[in-house]
Order: C-alpha cells, then structure tokens, then sequence
C-alpha cells in the first residue's frame, strides 16, 4: 500500500511540474546611473588593505547594459502547494568587509551558513521585526553560523564595526523568487500555471508590481523599469 | 343549559366535564411551570450547550489535523512491522520455546510443591525432636528423620533451580518475539500521541454537565453600613472558555481571556470577575449580570479604556501598571494636566505642582508678553499645558499687574553683564541645539517628531519658535548655562555649556522670532487698585494650584474634591443649556452644523463634554472657572476611564495589593523619572525613550535603562554620576545633562534600579573584587582572539584611527562601573538584557568561536574576558 501511494504521489508532482512554467525578464534602469560614493574603511586597518581598488557602495548598481543589479523578484502572495525548504544552505559571506551578497533570498526554513572570510572581527546584526533578531559576533576567520528564518519578510542586516556594511535578506514561503545579476535578468522557475503578481524590490527605489499570467507550459515574461 | 342542569338532582349531576376541563389546565399549567423553570429562565444552559460543541468541534478538527499530519509512509511502515511482529509469533522457534516452558512451569509447580512439603515435614520432625531431646529421652531415630526431610528439601530446591534456569533459557527466546511486538505497539501509540492528547479532552467536553459556575468571596467588601458583604460570581457559567487556548478566536461569550500572564495573580477561580470588569456577579442572563440593561445596577460591566478603571481599586499608588498600558497613560495624563491643582485626587497628594513660578517674571519677559499669554496661551504656544481660562482683557492686565508687581520685589539679576549673549554665533547654535540634547524636550518650527513620538496633544516642555519675541537676552544667556540660578527648584537640567556655547544657543535662540504683526497693547501695571484686583483673581482662579506666586503659598485647592466621582449621580450634573444627544447614541459628544453642542445627558456624555470644553455648561447664571483644555479625544476618553476609577469601592485586606519596600522603591522611582522626564530620551519599564526616534539606529541613541539596570552599574558609581555626569558612549553627542539632584532624589533613583533588578542596596567595596588567577592568562588570549578592543577602548589604545560611530564604552573604566557578575551575564547574551543593542554575542547558540581555550565553555569564557576587563583600569590605576 506504501508503494502505492508513493507512486501515486510521485506521478502527481511530476504532473505539477508539467504544469508550470518559468518567467523571466530583466530589470531596467532609466537615465543616468547615480554616482556611488566611496566607503571609507580607515576605521578598519585590515578592511583598508584588503581592496587595491576604491569600493564604492552598493546602494545603487547599474550594470553597463543598463539595467539594475540587486534587485530582489518574487511572486507577491500565496502560491498554491507546499514548499519544503531545499537541502542546500544559502551562503552569506563577509569578505573583503562587504556582505556577499549583497541582497540575499531565501526560502523559510532554508538554512542560512553566515560566513566570516575575513581576518577581522564582524559581527551579523539583524533589523528584521517579524523573525526575532539577532546579533552575533564572528571574531575568527573562517567562522561560520547558521540560521534559519521561519517569517516571511525582507529586513537590514548590517555590521556594527563597520559602519559602511549593510545587505538585505529577504525571506519567502515558496521558491519562486531570484535577485537580478550583472545582465539585470532574473528567472522564476517552476510557477505553477496559473495568475501572480511579480513584485520587484530594490533598496532604495521601493517595490514595483506586475499581473503575470503563467501558463501551463512555455514561459512568461516581466519586465520592470526603475527608478520610475 | 345551566338552567337545564338546575332542574336535575343535586345527587345525579355530574362533574366530570369540569373535572376534565380543570385537571387540563392544571396539568397544562404543570408543564408550562415546569418547562419555565427548567428552560426559559435559565438561557444559560443554551449556552453551556453551544460552549462544549464548539469547544468539541474545536477540539476534534484539531485532532484530525494531527491525524492528517501522520506520514501515509510512517502508517504503513508502522503497520507492516506490527503485523511481521504478530506472524513471528507463529514461528516454529517461538511455538515450541512456549510449549516447552509451559511443560517446565508445570515441573517447577510439583516441584516447587514437593519443596513445601518437605519443609513442612521437617519443622513437624524437627518440634517432635526438640520435644523429646527436652523431656531427655533417646532421640537419635527422631534426628535422623529431621536430616532425611532436610535432604528432600535440598533435593527439592536443586530440581526448583534447575527448571527455572531452563524456563529463563527459553525466556530469552520468547522475550525475543515479545519485546518487537510490544515495540512495534509503542511506536504506534507514539505516532498517534499528539493525536491521542486530545482524547481526554474530547470526552471532558462531551460528558460535561450543565451547571452554574460560580465564585464566592466572603470577606470582598464593605457595605455602605460597613457590614462585611461577600461578592458572587457566576460570569463563568456562560463565559467558560477564559482558560481555554483553543477558544481564543471564539466568538463572545467563549472566548479566551486577552491576558492570561495578568490571571495568574487575578485568578478568576479565586478572585472572580467583577471586582475587575464590574457588572452584577450573581445574574445569570446577560442584560442583567452585565448590568448595561438594568437600569438600576449601578456598576455595570466596563466597556472600552475604561476597562482599566478598577485597578485603582488596588494599584492607586502605582504609576505604571504593565498589563493596563492605556490606565497607566491616563494617570500620567492627569499627572502631567495638573488636575490636582485644583481638585483633590486620590494619589496625587505628593504630586508637585506643574508650572513654573511666578515670582521673577520681570527678570525673564516682559508685561505685554505675560498680558498676550493670559489672554490666550496657545497664540503664542500651540502645544503648552496651559490651559485657556479666557480671561477677559481687563482680567488679564490685573492678573499682569500682580504679577509684575511681585516680580520686582524679586531680587534675582542675570549673572552676566548686559549684552552677554552678543557676539554669539547663531549658526553655532542651532548646532549646538540639534546636538545636545535641546530638542528632546523643546519643539523648535517643523522638526516635530519627538513630539509626535510622545503623541500627546501638548508639549512637556516649551516650543521654542518664537522664543526671541519672548525672553530677555541676558536672562536667556543666564538660563541655559544654568537654569537653577534662576529658580533653584527648575527641572530644565543644565547641560554644562561652557559660557561660549550658552552665547552661541542664546544667539541662536534670540534669533527665533515671533513673525507675526500682533498690536500693541497699553497696560497699566503701576496701578495700586488692579495690583489687588490680579491678587484677588489670582486667589479666585487657583492659579497657586499649578504655580508658585509670592503671597499665595497657604492658598488651597479652589475646586472640588474627586475621590467619588466615578460614582456622581447624573441627577447631580448640571447640563446647562446643551441639548440632550439620545441615549442610544454611539457618542457622547456632538458638534452640530449650525455650531450648536450636544452631548448624552449621562455620567460619560457630561464628563466628555466637560473635558472638551470646561465652559460648555456655563449659563447666563451660571459661571464656572475651569480653564479649556484642549485635549484630544483619545486623551478625553483616558481621563474620562481614570475618573471612572475615582470610587470609594475597595476591596478588603485579604485581596488588596501588598505594598512590599520593593514596589514602594519601584514608585518613588518613577514618580522621580517622570519628573524630570528621565523617560523622554530613556526607555524605561517600556515607556518613554521618545527622542531614539531622532536616530536612523536606535542602537546610536541614548541607552534604555532595562530592568537590568540596578544590577548593572555600581551604586558609588552611580551616585557619582548623576552628580556629575560623565561621558561613557562618545559616539553621543547628545549629553546626560546635570539635573543637581539632591541626595535623596540620587537615593531614589539608586534604589528604583535597583527594585527593577529584584536587588537590595548594598555596600560592596567593588576594588576589592577578588580575581581569579587561573582566568588571567585565558581572559587575556581570548580578549585578543575575539578582537574586544575593535570597538572598545582599554583605556590606553591608539584611538586616533576609529571614527567615533565605532566606538563603545571604554573597557578600562569598566572596574569602576559596573558589577563584575553583571559583565559576564552581558558578554554571555547581550541581546537578552538589552535588546537591539550594537555589541554583538560571540557565543551563537551557546556555543564559543574557539573550542580549546577553557575548554570551549562559554560561561568560564565569558568569566575569563571579564577578569580580564578587570583587570584594564586596575592596572592602569596602579
């Protein structure tokens, strides 16, 4: 009978998967990219060594093709079915004293491995008001932590020793989210058929929201436009 | 046909029609009498009947979805293992292992009966050789028999030992089979446990009975003759589900209490429900036990903020009560409003009266200002606390008059030559202003948000937009290099500005003028005749009630006593002219388009109406002197729950709140807080802490004071600092200021940190903490591992390279501050005893970033690093 059912299962999420389809689409930037400034890392002797080249913050990343980077896209509101937390962690690392990446997505109960490459102290300071925060100092190099996430929200985290370090997580119930890359594309894989709302989030441009439909097989496209 | 019935003999006539007709009625009647009594006037079994099938529905979905929540897989696995145990019990093995042990049980019982024979007979042999070996004769044949019996028990016991040693041989198999079914039935009922929990519960909501729940408090209260009188509850009858989780979203009267932390000191099975909620505790349909449809109960069930009001039947000396957040905002209210200037109020006695005095206006403004201001305050200030007695123009130049008359028997004189604010910068100032820590209490334009932070409708300090039109240049400059100079009992504290920097903010400060054209006004304050004319008015007025005015010092509260308010009769009231709102109205208060008012002619509509506008009953006839507030609606309808709580219904001894040296500790602590408004930049007991709203990282704003605070800091330490404080967070530029506080008052606030903490006040010589050595060497190793001197200061590192946002508390003044028990709970968890805060833990999940040193254990970790922390200053000092 256990056979049974498992096969029976088995067939229904293949079914699913039949059933659904990506959607894709890049994040464009209108008109001249502001300049960054520069952060200034003199507060840390290591952190100032540590980069050849001027930094400039990550506030506002304009790829050269004109789009946007660390864009967070998501599927706003329920998505039918359930989603189980995939098995492989999501790595957040601070290295060179920046957070890699810079806006992270993960799913709700995903583990999160929060990694220290650096040869100096930081420390993992979340704002997020729904999930409890926490603040956690990595003193050694190579250190790691992990933690989950169990609400669904997007919050600050930042470092207290180094005031210029700041990055975003954002946390959702199901899979069907992605941060744009240095093209400004992004792709959500395996949405159910069905009718969404894609909303696109940035940290300093606020959301953008978008009806897509997504039909059973094939694919379906969003494209966004910031800053307005 | 009665005329018919006359004509037959009384003896033949018959009965029986009206005998049927009236034993109809009679058993009609039964029936009606007994259906009344058992149904209609007792609703509350309909509702105990709804109560446990909801309560069973609720019960049972939750159980399904345990059910549901078994893996279909976990069944099956469990089910297959179950039934392999079961058919094992079929195997050859197991079969003759059982068949062979019931043949050996079988031996051991013969055996074992054989084996008590023996001994039997031995005793009986043994008693007829003890017997004859007494009396001396030949026993020899009588011992031999003993030793044959005695043999036979050896035999016995050997062939016992044997079978059994053979029996557990076969046990060994047979447990075998046994032990995996039985575990295959535990692992079922595990699967099943959570499903399973809910099966007691089940049967409890479907086998309960019907019946009245009630509370009985004998010794509760006093009658109005000051007889003993007992309280009666039977609320729980229809409202069964206060204790109930799953009840919590049902629908009244099911529903779970709000606040179940809060019942555990006010059981409902002890303490009941009305001495809280009020209503009638004996009624059992609801019109009449909540008292709303009884016209004639007189404390009805409380509704809305009011809700709150019967704490002060106990907690009238508390000031901040955790569970009633909105009652702890109106007594604040009433505290920061001043009504016990004028009217008596139970636990205000010791208030201190909210205004500034009176008595050297001359040296800081001038008339026309003070003319302007008592005419009508909020023209010059829209957000003060004073309120608007309307003083009409004459009034108000007499009342001027007095005071300018007192004002120059003063003898107060600026301390700094003429013109001493000049040469200020007013660039400087406003700097100065933004930076310090000004703008925490005072509004200065458009930067409203500290004020909107407090979200009340006035300011607990002065705005200060039009300032310059106001003050007196040189008293300016006086006043904020140092505000007891001119009123040694001021709570503007000092924020030790060197003479520069009170030149610079005066400058600025003049520079804020009023740009309105207001016209000139002509007053005549020389004027013998209007000076006693403002004498009387001010005595008339109550103004001594909130000010300290020369020559009023004995006068007492002009207005009437509040203790029994809440219980004023509205045939008491006076609704002067104001037209009557229905009683069915949703509210209280209503403002017509035509301009007219009209309020619900009932204890709540008079009060809301007499808060909105004091003068709204004044008739033709009728003057009345309370001054107008102008508070808002929320804030109407808190003072309105705070008066509702001004009765002389209190409880009796044995349910009154014991007033331990703690919670006495704990008052006079906050009544100082509130006072000089320690909690508009501290957050403390959950209040206050309004000016972090200024920072983007409340973590760079001024420190909360959490419960820990009293075992935090040292106690010297402490006294010292609030004499004279000193900078511990450099990244703040907003400064603790000076408030001079008396011995007494540093006392109160020593202990109020300390009662937070559960603490008593002790002498601890803290230098001579004794060090543990074996932690000197770890301590150190691991200070350097963990990078503390990242953020913190020791006292002696190069600093030149941190910018001041990274900086923390210096570690090398941390021997002279805080408790060393206090410096390892904080590295352990800092998070937990103050939330939000910048210093990270390094001990993620109880677990230390390196293994070795002390073995990994965080908490001998965390003693290492505080004995080194120790150690910093003390060598230092040495």
């Amino acid at each position: 009978m256990g056979t049974l059912m498992r096969i029976v299962m088995l067939t229904l999420i293949s079914a699913g998967i039949l059933l659904a389809g990506d959607v894709t689409g890049k994040v464009s930037f209108a008109g001249t990219a502001p300049q960054m400034p520069r952060l200034r890392m003199d507060a840390d002797r290591f952190c100032r060594a540590a980069h050849k080249t001027p930094v400039l913050s990550e506030e506002v990343v304009v790829n050269k093709n004109g789009t946007l980077k660390n864009v967070l896209v998501y599927i706003k509101g329920p998505v039918s079915g359930k989603y189980s937390a995939p098995n492989e962690k999501a790595l957040f690392d601070q290295e060179g004293c920046v957070y890699i990446p810079h806006v992270l997505g993960v799913q709700t109960g995903q583990q999160v491995e929060i990694r220290n490459s650096d040869n100096t102290l930081h420390n993992v300071h979340t704002l997020s008001e729904k999930n409890p925060p926490f603040n956690a100092g990595q003193p050694i190099k190579g250190h790691k932590l992990t933690r989950r996430f169990e609400k669904v929200e997007t919050f600050r985290v930042k470092c207290d020793v180094h005031s210029w370090m700041g990055a975003y997580i954002g946390v959702f119930d199901h899979p069907f989210f992605a941060v744009t890359d240095d093209n400004g594309a992004f792709t959500l894989k395996n949405v159910p058929a069905g009718e969404y709302t894609v909303e696109v989030w940035h940290e300093k441009y606020g959301t953008k929201t978008m009806k897509v439909s997504v039909p059973a097989t094939g694919k379906a496209t969003a494209d966004f436009k910031y800053p307005n | 046909m009665l005329e018919q019935r006359a004509q037959i003999p009384v003896e033949q006539r018959s009965y029986a029609t009206f005998y049927v007709a009236f034993s109809t009625l009679l058993f009609l009647g039964t029936v009606w009498a007994v259906w009344d009594e058992v149904k209609i006037r007792r609703p509350w079994k309909e509702y105990q009947e709804a109560y446990y099938r909801t309560l069973y529905a609720r019960l049972d979905s939750l159980k399904q979805a345990e059910l549901n929540d078994i893996d279909s897989a976990d069944v099956a696995d469990l089910q297959r293992t179950v039934r392999e145990a079961q058919d094992a019990l079929q195997a050859h093995e197991y079969r003759e292992a059982v068949g062979r042990k019931n043949a050996l049980l079988k031996d051991l019982d013969v055996a074992t009966r054989e084996w008590r024979f023996a001994r039997s007979r031995s005793d009986a042999a043994y008693y007829q050789y003890q017997k004859a070996s007494l009396k001396g004769a030949d026993v020899s044949d009588l011992r031999r028999e003993v030793d044959r019996h005695d043999a036979d028990i050896a035999l016995y016991a050997r062939q016992m030992e044997e079978l059994n040693a053979r029996i557990s041989g076969l046990d060994s198999v047979i447990n075998r089979y046994v032990d995996a079914l039985q575990k295959a039935h535990a692992d079922a009922r595990a699967l099943y446990a959570r499903a399973s929990s809910y099966d007691l519960k089940l049967q409890k909501a479907q086998e309960a009975p019907l019946e009245i729940g009630q509370v009985m408090l004998p010794d509760f209260e006093y009658t109005p003759f000051s007889e003993v009188k007992a309280r009666i509850d039977r609320c729980q009858t229809c409202h069964l589900g206060w204790a109930e989780d799953t009840m919590a979203d049902a629908p009244q009267p099911f529903t779970k209490h709000p606040l179940p932390e809060l019942l555990t000191v006010h059981n409902p099975e002890s303490f009941g429900c009305t001495p809280c909620h009020r209503g009638q505790g004996p009624a059992l349909t609801k019109g009449y036990a909540h008292g709303d449809e009884d016209h004639y109960w007189e404390t009805p069930i409380l509704k809305g903020v009011e809700i709150y009001a019967t704490c002060n039947s106990c907690h009238l000396e508390e000031s901040v009560l955790k569970h009633a957040k909105p009652f702890t905002k109106a007594k604040q209210l009433v505290l920061e409003s001043g009504c016990f200037g004028c009217h008596e109020i139970k636990g205000y006695s010791d208030a201190p009266k909210i205004g500034p005095s009176l008595n050297a206006l001359t040296g800081k403004t001038n008339p026309e200002w003070i003319y302007r201001w008592l005419r009508n305050p909020r023209e010059y200030n829209p957000h003060t606390r004073m309120p608007n007695f309307g003083f009409p123009d004459e009034e108000a130049e007499a009342i001027t008059a007095y005071l300018v008359s007192i004002g120059k028997q003063s003898n107060y004189t600026p301390v700094a030559v003429q013109g001493s604010y000049r040469g200020g910068s007013p660039q400087r100032g406003r700097e100065l202003f933004e930076s310090v820590g000004c703008q925490a209490c005072h509004v200065v334009g458009q930067n409203t948000v500290v004020r909107d932070e407090r979200g009340t409708s006035y300011d607990i300090a002065p705005e200060l937009t039009r300032v310059g039109s106001k003050v007196n240049p040189d008293w300016l400059f006086d006043w904020v290099r140092d505000p007891r100079h001119f009123n040694p009992t001021t709570r503007m504290p000092s924020l030790r500005l060197t003479e520069d920097e009170a030149r610079h903010l005066a400058a600025y400060l003049m520079s804020l003028k009023d740009q309105r054209a207001l016209p000139s006004v002509s007053l005549e304050v020389e004027n013998a005749m209007k000076i006693r004319r403002g004498d009387a008015l001010i005595r008339g007025y109550g103004c001594a009630g909130c000010h300290e005015i020369k020559g009023m010092e004995r006068e007492g509260k002009v207005s009437v006593n509040l203790s029994d308010f809440g219980r004023k009769k509205v045939e008491q009231m006076d609704f002067g002219n104001i037209h009557e709102l229905p009683r069915n109205s949703e509210i209280d208060f209503q403002q017509n388009a035509d301009g007219t008012i009209a309020v619900k002619h009932t204890w709540s509509g008079w009060v809301y109406g007499k808060l909105k506008n004091a003068r709204l009953y004044a008739t033709e006839r009728i003057v009345q002197k309370m001054p107008v507030f102008s508070f808002n609606d929320e804030e109407i309808k808190l003072i309105r729950s705070f008066l509702v709580s001004m009765t002389r219904d209190v409880p009796l001894a044995p349910h009154q709140r014991l007033y331990t040296k703690h919670v006495k500790d704990l008052e006079a602590g906050r009544k100082l807080s509130v006072h000089y408004n320690c909690i508009q930049c501290h957050d403390v007991e959950e209040r206050g802490g309004f000016v972090r709203v200024l920072y983007e990282d409340p973590g760079l704003g001024p420190p909360p004071l959490p419960e820990t605070q009293g075992a935090k800091v040292q106690e010297q330490w402490l006294y010292a600092f609030l004499k004279n404080p000193t900078t511990i967070r450099p990244w703040l530029k907003l400064r603790m200021p000076t408030f001079q506080f008396s011995e007494d008052e540093i006392g109160v606030i020593q202990k109020y940190f300390l009662a937070m903490s559960k603490q008593d006040f002790e002498l601890r010589e803290y230098a001579a903490t004794r060090v543990d050595a074996k932690y000197i060497a770890p301590g150190r190793k691991l200070f350097e591992l963990y990078q503390c001197a990242k953020c913190h200061p020791t006292g002696s590192a190069d600093l030149s390279e941190l910018s001041a946002s990274d900086l923390a508390p210096d570690l090398g003044l941390a021997y002279k501050r805080l408790k060393p028990e206090w410096i390892v709970d904080w590295i352990i968890d800092p998070q937990k005893l103050q939330p939000g805060t910048r210093m990270p833990t390094f001990f993620y999940e109880g677990e230390a970033p390196d293994q070795e040193t002390l073995g990994g254990d965080v908490r001998e970790q965390a003693k290492a690093l505080s004995t080194h922390i120790w150690n910093l200053g003390r060598r230092k000092q040495q």
